[in-house]
């Protein structure tokens, strides 16, 4: 990438004093207030909290969707104005587009990129190629031209990644993204994410419920309060990688787990 | 038998008893054949009169389809403005419903004055009958989830990228459900014109039989109504299975 000489030392995100507030019915309400932090260039990160404590604002935030109301948030060193086009994304629900195939779907990133002159998406013959070979990495060989109403969830959620990686963005935000997956899919998922990470160079920013999904993933995990949304606890995830399923659920990680979910209770009982 | 053909066979099987049921009444009864005349005699007469009823029908299609075709258009280009703009919608919507609690029959003595007897009258009211449908339809654009805006925003993509590409083609399979109800609206609208202000068209046979006492003709020509119904909206009702099959799989 030509500016990763640039990039080398600046943090891939970097938040200073963010808040986000909106006025609904004549009151405002302040969503987020006072959010500093940095997530370094090949990183993951993890948001969690209670419910409302505003981890989907901020993953809007950075993305650009969103514009903050107060605070600076910068992408590899740059002031964050717009939607960022150096983005993938994957929600809880994959919102894959029924009338495509499998395929056409993965590709939507590449023709919108393509149409706007983006200098990252290649010429139109090599998206076949490049989106068969990233299928087949989530395990998908052959799937390409089914429908995604004949596909698992599971199956689903991996098509959606894939959309999301297709253009080899900078950065990956997942918001919940494994959330509506059985047990045994979800963590599949995460050994998953874990060998696109080792393969390819992101940044990824991760909203989830679940605990064991962010020791899992993160690097770092950032617990969120409500009311305003803030930061309230860090933790570092110590756990060397690649991570197992049995060192997550081991000493280490139980410990870190419980410690989370006693911070993240007062959180919900000042909420409810 | 199987559930496709019982779906077939059923239906037809009534129809055919209650055509019985019809011939055999009049005869038992000796009913008039001036108030109801028997479905052999109606078959008899549409035979016989095969040539006029067939350019009256063809009359009644081209009008009907005129109308169509216009109403379509311009139901896609409200629909549109509609649900692709907030402001739009907040001030077409209202008169939109409001116009459309007009009975149309009540529009047809004023297009009369304007236009005169003939196809255009017929025309504009199979097009008035047929537009609202196609544009509530399409106006449903408006509701994408914010996750199917957000994944090509994020994308760098214009509003009219994230229209094109995802807006319209959720819209499609509502398009086509709104068509075969505005076929059938449309000609619906064409022969109700027909029968008091044109001189051609299933709907004027029918107003020249009433005045002639011609029960056996205006039931021929009801029969040929029934047929053209059924099929235009049969037609689109395949178009709409085959075009949107995506929409039905769940």
């Amino acid at each position: 990438m030509d500016d990763e000489r640039l990039t080398r030392d600046v943090p891939a995100v970097a938040l200073r004093d963010v808040g986000y507030a909106y006025v609904t019915a004549g009151a405002v309400t302040q969503a987020l207030a006072g959010v500093s932090l940095e997530v370094p260039r090949g990183g993951t990160v993890a948001f969690v909290g209670p419910s409302g404590c505003g981890k989907s604002t901020l993953l809007k935030l950075i993305s650009g969707l969103l514009p903050a109301t107060v605070g600076t948030i910068a992408v590899d060193g740059r002031p964050v104005t717009g939607p960022l086009t150096n983005v993938g994304m994957a929600f809880q629900n994959p919102v894959l587009l029924p009338w495509r195939s499998v395929l056409d779907n993965v590709l939507l990133p590449l023709e919108i990129l393509r149409a706007n002159g983006d200098p990252r998406a290649p010429e139109s013959d090599r998206w076949r190629d490049r989106a068969v070979t990233l299928l087949a990495t989530v395990g998908l060989s052959g799937a390409e031209r089914r429908q995604p109403r004949e596909l698992s969830g599971g199956m689903r959620q991996r098509v959606s990644l894939c959309r999301a990686l297709i253009h080899q963005p900078a950065m990956l935000l997942l918001d919940e993204p494994f959330a509506a997956l059985d047990a045994f899919t979800r963590e599949e998922m995460w050994e998953l994410y874990q060998r696109l990470r080792a393969e390819r160079e992101f940044t990824g920013v991760l909203v989830t419920h679940d605990l064991r999904e962010a020791i899992f993933l993160a690097d770092t995990i950032y617990v969120l309060a409500s009311h305003p949304g803030r930061i309230a606890h860090t933790h570092r995830v110590a756990l060397p990688r690649p991570r197992t399923l049995s060192l997550v659920y081991g000493a280490e990680g139980s410990e870190l787990m419980r410690l989370m979910r006693e911070q993240i209770r007062p959180a919900r009982e000042t909420a409810a | 038998m199987g559930p496709r053909a019982r779906r077939v066979v059923l239906p037809l099987a009534v129809f055919v008893g209650l055509v019985l049921a019809w011939e055999g009444a009049v005869v038992v009864l000796r009913v008039q054949p001036i108030v109801l005349p028997p479905p052999s005699g109606v078959a008899l007469t549409m035979a016989r009169t095969a040539g006029p009823i067939a350019f009256h029908a063809w009359h009644t299609l081209v009008t009907t389809l005129l109308g169509f075709v216009a109403a379509v258009g311009l139901g896609l280009l409200l629909g549109f403005a509609i649900g692709g703009s907030a402001t739009v919608n907040d001030a077409i919507y209202p008169l939109l419903v409001g116009f459309n609690s007009i009975p149309k029959a009540a529009v047809v003595p004023l297009l009369v004055m304007w236009f005169g007897i003939g196809t255009v009258p017929a025309v504009l009211t199979a097009f008035l009958l047929a537009f609202f449908p196609v544009a509530v339809n399409v106006a449903v654009l408006a509701t994408l989830e914010t996750e199917l805006r957000d994944v090509p925003r994020s994308l760098g993509a214009s509003r009219w990228q994230i229209f094109r590409k995802v807006g319209v083609p959720r819209t499609m399979p509502l398009f086509f459900a709104s068509l075969k109800v505005a076929v059938s609206s449309a000609f619906v609208g064409s022969v109700i014109a027909e029968t008091v202000a044109s001189n051609a068209g299933i709907g004027y046979l029918m107003a020249v039989a009433a005045s002639d006492f011609n029960t056996r003709l205006a039931f021929g020509g009801l029969a040929v109504l029934a047929g053209m119904g059924v099929l235009l909206y049969g037609i689109f009702a395949i178009i709409e299975r085959r075009v949107t099959a995506w929409a039905y799989a769940e």
